[in-house]
């Protein structure tokens, strides 16, 4: 990537806004386990055996590649990781808006707001494009960096 | 610069990851805490294993039969072996809570302690000790044909239903679903009792 697009100036800041981000989302989770294990139950794709295990690591991922991108240390691995979260929020989020189930998203901790129907489908859309917004952040990332990573 | 290497950088930020995660687990409270292996069905379907040994090979464990509704005051609640759960009415819960019998509250212990079912005894089927404390119902020595009412928050919500299915797996016979869960209760002005008390 050449160009403004890959100036240091943005990445740094893209890279903040991405950990900003990730941080949040992972600290509302953390601090409630059982609650985020309910969500991801919620949208009948994992199986349900491996519920709580993601439910216990996922926040701590998006958490420690979050201060990885704040801090610059391995970066492109943070980035693609975070990347790799993101292609699998928006399939899950994807499969189960086809289907027409409902579900809280469950990207910043649980919501305690009742919701109706209509009003879940409307921000699972919402959360698909958000999350796509930041895919891209993690490409501007990575094509900006990629002469930092060992051939 | 220092160069990256994706696979050992990758393999670092997970095994880090995972060991906070471990600890934090480890550390949490009872009300945070959660089992590494999850013995949830997937949502619709009955939990593996859930039927008993005993129940006919044919019957589809997880049916939902609606129990007929009123409030006569004589309404029998039989014994169901062979379905974990049989959803009822507020009118239903009323006349069984004023008959005396276990009432469950699937919810989280946190929305627990701002409302309840007055007499109504928190099972949050989120946390951790849920599996003991339904082992501890069983140890109580308590009739497993007698009516046992879960509820949570009516609506989508499931967690009554996951409560129903480990119930039955334990060998409680008579497990109903109050179908509307607690914020009909609420609509109907029926006794709630809040903090940690049932």
């Amino acid at each position: 990537m050449n160009g403004p697009l890959s100036s240091p100036w943005l990445t740094i800041r893209v890279q903040f806004v991405l950990a900003a981000v990730f941080v949040v989302a992972a600290v509302g989770k953390i601090a409630d386990p059982p609650g985020f294990a309910h969500e991801i139950h919620n949208y009948a794709l994992a199986p349900g055996f491996a519920v709580n295990a993601m439910a216990i690591v996922l926040p701590w991922l998006e958490l420690v590649c979050g201060l990885a991108l704040f801090v610059g240390l391995a970066r492109r691995s943070a980035a693609r990781i975070l990347g790799l979260l993101l292609v699998v929020f928006v399939i899950a989020l994807g499969i189960d808006l086809a289907r027409k189930r409902p579900v809280d998203c469950g990207c910043f901790g649980t919501s305690k707001v009742e919701k109706t129907t209509e009003e879940r489908l409307r921000d699972m859309k919402w959360a698909i494009a958000r999350d796509v917004g930041l895919l891209l952040l993690v490409g501007q990332v990575l094509g900006a960096t990629k002469r930092d990573e060992r051939g | 610069m220092r160069r990256e290497s994706f696979w050992r950088d990758a393999v670092a930020l997970v095994a880090l990851s995972v060991a906070a995660a471990a600890v934090s687990n480890l550390a949490a409270g009872p009300e945070r805490k959660l089992r590494w292996v999850g013995s949830y069905a997937s949502s619709g379907e009955p939990a593996p294993g859930s039927a008993k040994e005993s129940a006919p090979a044919n019957v589809p464990t997880a049916a939902v039969v609606t129990a007929p509704s009123g409030s006569d005051a004589g309404k029998a609640f039989p014994p169901h072996p062979d379905k974990p759960w049989l959803e009822i009415s507020g009118d239903d819960v009323a006349l069984l809570r004023d008959r005396g019998a276990l009432i469950l509250d699937a919810r989280r212990s946190s929305v627990y302690r701002e409302g309840h079912i007055a007499g109504a005894r928190s099972l949050s089927v989120w946390e951790a000790d849920a599996d003991d404390k339904v082992r501890g119902l069983f140890a109580e020595g308590r009739d497993q044909s007698a009516p046992v009412v879960v509820y949570c928050s009516g609506g989508e919500c499931e967690d009554s239903h996951m409560l129903a299915e480990k119930l039955y797996r334990v060998g409680f016979d008579d497990v109903l679903v109050y179908r509307d869960g607690f914020p009909d209760w609420q609509k109907r002005g029926l006794p709630i009792a809040k903090g940690d008390a049932p």
